[in-house]
């Protein structure tokens, strides 16, 4: 080893840290003395005060809608997991120019380049009592009235992070599937081995860092929402993101820096666990 | 543009027959295009002063600023973000904006963290006209003040370089007012099918999975509280300002009514609380007049229910940044004074929003159009919108009626509760019940 | 399988993708359909007569916020964080393929930047601006706002690239006696140029769709996120519909155009080679 060689690394590393040195260690190291300072319904006052934590901590209403972001994070994980690994196979082994499958892509991204706001807006004449579905159900007879729980419901709130999150768990799929060396497929044709075995023994256990990195996105993204739950729950579910924005809009930041200090230390704890069983960076 | 064409002559008139009438102090300020400029020392370089403005899209309109460049000869930006963000700006950037315009509940919070001003009432040209309201609470020397977070009480400081609020008025506002309202219940005449007379009508179980109330917290409450004592359920001292039982009797009510299905969902924007209505999925809600006018305007019928118990209020108004100094600052005091002045005033009369000085917007509005906004009688001809658009047919009446039945019959301000600390905690509670 | 004829898996996970995209376009047919909306129509259904005046309006000055503006900004502020996010990433990716001190550090702390919740990161970097005297604005701290959240995907994409990524072809140029600049340009670079490309329109669309970040760290002025929301605190119009129907119809013709290109190029190609 050179000593190049040893110091490449870090310079590489460099531009990274710099970044989140200044733009996000800085703003954490705030919420984490803020999370421990005095607030009346005036102002907020520099202290030391354990309250806060004490405050969210030992409340049931934190237990209980942690545990409801935990439930929606399981959902949309394992519908995303599902849907998103099928659409990076079939891209990955069944598209066969790099064009056609950067095409494909582009095609599955054009809908995110819509404002999600006016997205957001448009699944209520989309899912709503008189919007379009509705409508094309009732008319073909299919139901006899319109289906109320199709908006401002917990399934509406899972549907729409679905919508919004798959993608996230295509692109690191796919892109371990196409690390993949074909000739390990075919060898094991060769032995024997049928569709399912290759899937199960060959292609799953490969393309696993993928599919840990995806599950990094949609959890973290799922357990950090609130415009998606309070959109498509029409404001009746809870999140804990939803939680912080309510006393954010009061300007109690110290009750809101407290739960994002206690929301960050539970997802890391998640994605340790995720890192732990897949090491997404084996032979990097 | 033939729209912003019409207003323009519309104000033209009134501003000719207005200077015949010999008003010269409301002429002089008004009537800029006609006197070129105002006479003061730093006429010349006041074109090259940019203020920038920050507030909800309520007020924070482009016509505004068009207008007051014509008239005042400086830019003017205006920068509309939800009320949110304009709280969490307002506080922690005093360096992004020079004019925020923000309402009075949250003033209750932002002004006491330094990062704004007082205004001189010495400089204030129309304070004399401003609406009672504002200065005494009193809309009418015998009205009662309403509950909450009463606009005068948190209007006045006691000194220059104090951030502490006043009792009586005093030299130093905090926020010059603008804007104020009335909510109530807005319905859809045609799929309630019943006359709607008080806030308690909301529960009826015939409208389940049908009603909705506002999602901001501390307003949320109110209107809770409004139904709760509608419905006998509570009896407050004061809905503004509940105490701990108050608060945990109010959000029990609400937990119990959200599980019994009753709402469809929580409004929080202007927009959402339009397209619930427009589109069916909610049928009686708490509205704003103009959203209600914004449903009506698609064709679609709704109404903006006068309530046995009263409205909800609220208002806003404009506040000047700490750092501003100098020559932006005679310019903002010089906007503020133009604002007042009456071709705002009868800009935001138009949306069916009120200007806190009446008699200066009176001029720049037709006789039938203050006739039919301010004194509630039936509209003369079709009652035109500031972009044109026709918003009522002629002989139709406003909702409510006139100015002094609507605002005299505030039940309580939107406000700041001493326990609001609670009242969040409670209320998260609610949502996640 | 990659084989030659397509088999029954194919047209089974063919179907599966042509679902997928239709639901991702679902909501995309209300907005397409609404944008035709009558003069006096609204953001929901019932339809209120049909025009094309909401194509119009787009290009006129609104009653709240401005299009033009906030647009410009958002698309220039995408493009660079899309250009930094690449390179950032590719770097950090690379520096990631070795063991260093302090990597642990740093992939937790990448991490913790997806899930410190977006609104409070915002006020942080805009107090920091504040406190320190800098005027807040889209390219400064709107800017940095925007990398805390794009540098983590791109990041974690590359090393979904760089996994198993066989330092053998690394090697065999070294073995010719390339420099490890040459090795990187020719050899390394060419294998991840779609992945690139991926993580490049990853750091854009997250970038131009990005609201709470935002939020507090755009200064004056708002990029068109923040516009259209502001603009929701008053009477919208259809006009937001056209908005997403022009988009989308424009991206459209962008990928049509560099498909078109592509083609192009490569028959060339295949003549000169042929010739």
């Amino acid at each position: 080893m050179t000593f190049a060689h040893r110091v490449a690394p870090y310079l590489q590393a460099l531009p990274l840290t710099l970044i989140l040195g200044v733009f996000l260690v800085v703003p954490i190291a705030v919420i984490v003395m803020v999370s421990f300072w005095d607030y009346d319904s005036i102002r907020i006052y520099p202290d030391f005060v354990t309250f806060n934590y004490e405050e969210t901590l030992f409340s049931f209403v934190t237990w209980k809608t942690y545990l409801n972001t935990l439930k929606f994070t399981f959902i949309v994980w394992a519908i995303t997991l599902f849907v998103g690994f099928w659409v990076a196979y079939f891209l990955a082994f069944h598209v066969r120019t790099a064009t056609m499958q950067t095409v494909l892509f582009l095609v599955c991204t054009v809908p995110f380049l819509t404002s999600n706001i006016i997205r957001m807006i448009s699944w209520i004449p989309f899912l709503g009592r008189n919007g379009l579905l509705n409508t094309a159900l009732v008319d073909a007879g299919i139901v006899p009235a319109p289906l109320e729980f199709l908006l401002f419901s917990e399934f509406a709130v899972v549907l729409a992070m679905v919508h919004l999150y798959t993608l996230f768990m295509v692109t690191p799929i796919f892109n371990t599937l196409m690390r993949i060396d074909r000739a390990l497929i075919e060898a094991a044709r060769d032995a024997g081995a049928s569709g399912f075995q290759i899937l199960t023994n060959v292609i799953l256990p490969l393309a696993k860092p993928g599919i840990a990195i995806g599950s990094i996105f949609v959890v973290t993204l799922v357990m950090g929402d609130f415009i998606t739950v309070r959109f498509m729950s029409g404001g009746q579910s809870a999140s804990v993101g939803l939680m912080m924005a309510n006393q954010i809009s009061l300007l109690q930041y110290p009750a809101a820096a407290a739960n994002a200090v206690v929301l960050l230390v539970v997802v890391l704890m998640i994605v340790a666990a995720i890192v732990r069983v897949v090491d997404i960076r084996k032979e990097l | 543009m033939t729209e912003s064409i019409k207003t323009d002559t519309a104000a033209g008139v009134s501003r000719r027959s207005l200077l015949k009438g010999g008003a010269a102090a409301v002429g002089l300020a008004a009537g800029s295009g006609a006197i070129t400029g105002f006479p003061t020392i730093w006429a010349q370089n006041i074109k090259d002063v940019t203020l920038r403005q920050m507030g909800t899209g309520v007020s924070n309109i482009n016509a505004i600023a068009e207008k007051c460049k014509e008239d005042l000869g400086f830019t003017l930006q205006m920068t509309a973000l939800d009320s949110d963000a304009v709280t969490q700006r307002a506080v922690t950037q005093p360096d992004s904006y020079d004019i925020a315009d923000i309402e009075y509940w949250i003033c209750k919070k932002v002004f006491p963290a330094g990062v704004m001003q007082p205004l001189d009432v010495s400089k204030m040209k129309y304070f004399d006209k401003l609406v009672p309201l504002f200065v005494t609470g009193k809309l009418t020397p015998e009205s009662a003040i309403a509950q909450g977070t009463a606009p005068h009480t948190v209007g006045f400081v006691t000194g220059q370089d104090s951030v502490e609020f006043a009792k009586e008025p005093t030299n130093w506002l905090t926020m010059i007012p603008t804007i104020y309202n009335a909510d109530t219940l807005g319905i859809r005449p045609d799929l309630v099918g019943r006359p709607i007379t008080k806030w308690a009508d909301i529960l009826d179980p015939a409208f389940k999975g049908k009603t909705s109330i506002l999602n901001i917290p501390s307003i949320g409450i109110m209107d809770a509280a409004m139904i709760c004592e509608s419905a006998g359920i509570a009896k407050y001292a004061d809905k503004g300002n509940m105490t701990k039982e108050e608060i945990d009797t109010t959000i029990n009510f609400l937990i119990e009514t959200k599980k019994a299905g009753q709402f469809r969902a929580f409004w929080k924007s202007f927009d959402e609380s339009v397209n619930l209505m427009a589109s069916g999925e909610v049928i009686i809600q708490s509205m704003w007049s103009p959203a209600v006018a914004a449903v009506r305007s698609k064709g679609i019928p709704c109404v903006y229910q006068p309530l046995e118990e009263g409205y909800r209020s609220w208002g806003g108004g404009l506040g000047i940044a700490k750092g501003l100094s100098g020559l932006e600052l005679d310019a903002a005091y010089e906007y503020i004074n133009w604002y007042m002045s009456g071709w705002v005033g009868a800009y935001l009369n138009r949306q069916g929003y009120y200007s806190a000085c009446l008699d200066t917007a009176k001029a720049f509005m037709e006789p039938y159009e203050w006739a039919f906004w301010m004194e509630g009688k039936p509209a003369e001809k079709d009652i035109l919108s500031p972009e044109g658009k026709v918003m009522e047919k002629a002989g139709s009446v406003r909702d409510g009626g006139s100015f002094y039945e609507r605002m005299g019959k505030v039940a309580c301000w939107n406000s700041v509760m001493d326990e609001d600390r609670y009242m969040v905690r409670k209320w998260n509670e609610f949502i996640a019940a | 399988m990659p084989s030659e004829t397509r088999g029954f898996g194919f047209y089974v996970l063919a179907a599966f993708f042509v679902l997928f995209v239709l639901f991702l376009y679902g909501p995309l047919s209300t907005i397409l359909i609404l944008s035709f909306q009558g003069p006096d129509g609204g953001l929901t259904f019932p339809m209120n007569g049909v025009s094309t005046r909401w194509f119009a309006n787009l290009f006129e000055t609104q009653a709240v916020g401005d299009f033009g503006g906030s647009f410009t900004r958002s698309f220039l502020l995408g493009l660079m964080v899309m250009a930094t996010t690449v390179v950032v990433s590719l770097l950090g990716g690379l520096a990631f393929r070795r063991r260093f001190v302090g990597s642990t550090v740093l992939f937790y702390v990448t991490i913790a930047s997806l899930v410190v919740p977006s609104i409070l990161v915002s006020l942080g970097i805009g107090l920091l601006f504040q406190v320190t005297g800098f005027r807040p604005a889209w390219y400064s701290s709107g800017f940095g706002a925007h990398l805390t959240w794009t540098l983590p995907f791109g990041l974690l994409i590359m090393f979904a690239v760089f996994n198993r990524f066989s330092p053998a072809y690394e090697e065999a140029a070294r073995d010719l006696g390339a420099t490890p600049w040459q090795t990187f340009a020719h050899v390394v670079l060419p294998m991840i140029t779609p992945p690139l490309v991926g993580v490049g329109l990853f750091g854009f669309t997250l970038s131009y769709d990005e609201f709470a970040r935002t939020l507090m760290t755009s200064g004056s002025f708002n990029t068109l996120p923040l516009e259209i929301y502001g603009m929701t605190t008053n009477v919208t119009t259809p006009v937001l519909y056209a908005l997403g129907t022009v988009t989308t119809a424009f991206s459209f013709a962008i990928i049509l155009t560099a498909l078109i290109a592509i083609t192009i190029i490569n028959r060339r190609r295949l003549t000169a080679s042929g010739a």
